[in-house]
């Protein structure tokens, strides 16, 4: 499939599932999964680092727009887009001979694994920090950091290895 | 000026990072409410229009609870009804304050139909109510539609109800209007169709008159819906007119039933001991 149609119908699909799905679980009021970051983080391995940071910027304000808040999810969206290149650069070797998305398969399994984690983390240290917008409570904020990377992890990489099959 | 020129085009993307990213946090922690409302109502129509279409979605799932809320808030408005009824009657036979019953002689108690049998002779449904909802043998249960049947037995959490359709029921039943007593049955075939029996000859029904509790049973209140007339046959040879009712109660979809509780029984029971 045309490579730009993919990446727009997962655009379509992340938002729309974080949206209208994973935005309303909310377990114990301090795990909620972002699983939208999937699509940032599967975006074409050639992709030149200041569209992937517009990209990263502009996703991050569509959620913005239907979480009812500004900068929150930019701010992290734009973090995990600075980070993605540089995190593939030291984990994958033979970057140059690899085009379109990136998947498991692509650039194997313990690479794969150790990048969607790092952003995974990285957006959700920053996204609730940000919302947060203060040190009072940061043990809750640490609380749901952790909680919400978790669970984000895991559902983002056993859709990821499900589709492998 | 070059060397400048060089650093700049060597950190571009860091730098255009940590723009978007300054953007981005002054954003987050400037946002006034009027920013914020001038961001949203520009964007809002989009998630707006979203979110409209999800919450339509998801109301069907919450149909189920709405319409248990809907069947509570029935009963109650019924037991409500029958008490002003029973004021209003009161009053107009001008009885002092202390002799009004107004007090409920009939509760309505919800319940859901969780086992239906309809295509036997001896049919019964079992009803999600019990002994500790206060529902007891003998009880009228009704629908939204018309009468059901008798509760016929009650554990602590579920009863059994001998329906209109079970060909050991017979009802008390009256003609709307003319008020002449006959006795409904049910013959074991159509479930949809009951018989209207000990109607004498002599009272004139038509198909499409209307068939009601008589209220003579201490089961069910009077004028409670059971059916209308479908056909009235009448043969030379017999005193009573056949008469087919369509029953207002379609026992292929029942979900939601009321029970009906005489508070008044037991002093009516008493009562009419007195003279067996």
């Amino acid at each position: 499939m045309n490579i730009w149609l993919s990446n727009i119908i997962r655009f379509v699909l992340c938002i729309s599932l974080q949206v209208l799905l994973f935005n309303n679980l909310n377990i114990y009021g301090i795990c909620t999964p972002y699983i939208y970051i999937l699509f940032l983080v599967s975006l074409p391995i050639e992709l030149p680092r200041w569209a992937e940071l517009l990209i990263g910027a502009a996703t991050g304000l569509v959620m913005d727009v239907f979480c009812s808040s500004i900068g929150v999810h930019m701010s992290a969206c734009v973090l995990l887009s600075y980070l993605r290149p540089l995190l593939i650069n030291l984990f994958v070797q033979d970057k140059e001979r690899l085009s379109g998305d990136v998947d498991i398969d692509k650039i194997g399994l313990q690479p794969y694994i150790n990048i969607l984690a790092i952003l995974t983390v990285a957006h959700h240290i920053m996204m609730f920090t940000v919302e947060s917008g203060s040190a009072s409570m940061w043990w809750l904020t640490l609380i749901r950091i952790v909680a919400s990377s978790i669970l984000s992890f895991v559902i983002m990489i056993g859709y990821e290895l499900l589709r492998r099959r | 000026m070059r060397s400048l020129l060089q650093l700049l085009a060597r950190y571009s993307i860091l730098l255009m990072f940590l723009a978007l990213e300054t953007l981005s946090l002054i954003l987050a922690v400037k946002n006034s409410e009027y920013q914020r409302s001038r961001f949203f109502t520009s964007a809002n129509s989009i998630s707006g229009w979203t979110y409209s279409i999800a919450t339509n979605i998801s109301d069907y799932f919450h149909l189920k609870g709405e319409n248990e809320k809907l069947n509570e808030e029935v009963a109650r408005l019924q037991n409500e009804n029958n008490a002003l009824k029973n004021t209003i009657i009161g009053l107009q036979e001008n009885k002092p304050q202390d002799y009004i019953y107004s007090d409920l002689d009939k509760e309505f108690i919800n319940g859901k139909v969780i086992n239906v049998n309809k295509n036997k002779a001896h049919n019964y449904l079992t009803i999600n109510k019990g002994t500790r909802d206060g529902v007891n043998a003998d009880m009228g249960v009704i629908s939204g539609n018309g009468i059901v049947g008798i509760v016929s037995a009650s554990n602590e959490r579920f009863s059994i109800v001998i329906p209109v359709i079970n060909t050991s029921l017979h009802i008390s039943c009256k003609v709307k209007g003319s008020n002449h007593i006959g006795s409904l049955s049910w013959d074991g075939k159509d479930y949809r169709y009951a018989n209207l029996e000990d109607l004498a000859k002599h009272i004139v029904v038509n198909a499409g008159d209307t068939i009601a509790t008589s209220g003579y049973t201490t089961n069910f209140p009077e004028d409670m819906l059971v059916g209308v007339i479908e056909e009235v046959k009448t043969s030379p040879s017999d005193a009573y007119h056949k008469v087919r009712v369509r029953l207002a109660t379609d026992f292929s979809s029942l979900s939601q039933v009321s029970i009906v509780k005489n508070n008044t029984i037991e002093e009516q029971l008493s009562i009419e001991q007195t003279i067996k």
